[in-house]
């Protein structure tokens, strides 16, 4: 067995609030947000919890589901339970770290709310403020909403199935074929998803990612027959009949 | 200017703990061009050989397979921490 070493690679920089994220939350009076950061940034908040007290702003937050530390934030966890505490209190999201991988799983893991929060990213890295809302995604999920709808009327669909120990969700995938028994399900194997294969399976009419998570989202253009995640596929009717974000696009 | 810490020194001491003679290492998109940096480092302090994993690492939950048949004792992943898999999500 290989070993593994994992190391955060931790920002070298000053993490704190920018002066735009101040400005910003004071002018929203938000009281209470839920506070997340990726691995290079979320063990260096003791300033940004000084900023957030001295903006009398009480700050929310928690290990998620796939994290090894409190307040990191996984591309992952982007699921409506992956946070392990309640966030129906908090009046935004604040995500310290650059890019926007990370705290689009803020966004994408609110699509199966009624209401919306925003999602405030602080780059200390640039020094830039950054507002993610679910018109970011809006266009994703239409064609996610769209790929729901196909699903349910289908008879072959293409379940993916990565070999990655992290990834591989092969048994649990199997409970599709017991939910729906009039459709028949096809398992593709594959280290990386190869888009560019998809089309040599004509008899596919939709396919079921159990990869990354993110796949279902963020790679949807690259599947042309259309794609959704193994969990949502499970429960397309109950995510279709229910008022949410994912309903309302 | 350097934004991470490669935390090398944690790098060289598992190297040399677990005695390993061949490292894969790992790095995410953006520490990429430090790979000769790393190996240069490694080899200059341990006597392991410096494999450069070419491919992907969208997170802990991405390590390279197979690396046990060509020898490899140890990979270093930079970027992620242990990853806790949800079966089923």
């Amino acid at each position: 067995m290989v070993k593994v070493l994992f190391l955060d690679a931790p920002f070298t920089g000053k993490v704190e609030l920018s002066q735009d994220t101040i400005s910003y939350l004071k002018e929203k009076q938000y009281k209470k947000i839920a506070l997340y950061g990726s691995v290079q940034f979320c063990n260096q908040l003791d300033k940004v919890h000084e900023q957030l007290k001295e903006l009398n702003i009480e700050f929310i937050t928690s290990k998620p589901k796939r994290a090894q530390i409190v307040s990191q934030l996984l591309g992952c966890d982007n699921f409506q339970d992956s946070f392990n505490v309640d966030l129906t209190e908090v009046d935004a999201y604040l995500y310290i770290g650059d890019g926007k991988f990370h705290p689009l799983a803020l966004v994408y893991a609110q699509k199966d709310s009624s209401k919306w929060k925003e999602v405030i990213c602080n780059d200390p890295i640039s020094g830039q403020m950054l507002l993610l809302d679910w018109k970011h995604i809006e266009k994703i999920l239409r064609k996610y909403k769209a790929s729901l709808k196909k699903f349910l009327t289908v008879d072959t669909v293409g379940v993916i199935v990565t070999i990655k120990p992290g990834q591989e969700q092969f048994k649990p995938s199997l409970v599709l074929e017991k939910k729906y028994p009039d459709k028949k399900f096809y398992y593709f194997i594959d280290n990386n998803v190869s888009f560019d294969q998809l089309e040599n399976f004509p008899f596919v009419k939709i396919w079921v990612n159990t990869a990354c998570p993110r796949v279902g989202f963020d790679d949807q253009e690259k599947f042309l027959k259309g794609v959704l995640n193994m969990n949502d596929a499970y429960q397309a009717v109950e995510l279709l009949s229910k008022e949410s974000i994912l309903t309302r696009v | 200017m350097v934004l991470y810490n490669t935390e090398l020194q944690k790098a060289l001491e598992k190297i040399k703990a677990e005695n390993a003679k061949t490292v894969c290492i790992q790095l995410p998109d953006g520490m990429k061009p430090l790979a000769n940096e790393i190996q240069a480092t490694i080899e200059k302090e341990t006597s392991a050989r410096v494999l450069i994993w070419l491919g992907s690492n969208f997170g802990a939950c991405d390590m390279p397979l197979g690396l046990d048949r060509l020898g490899v004792d140890l990979v270093i992943s930079w970027g992620h921490n242990k990853f806790r898999k949800e079966v089923g999500w």
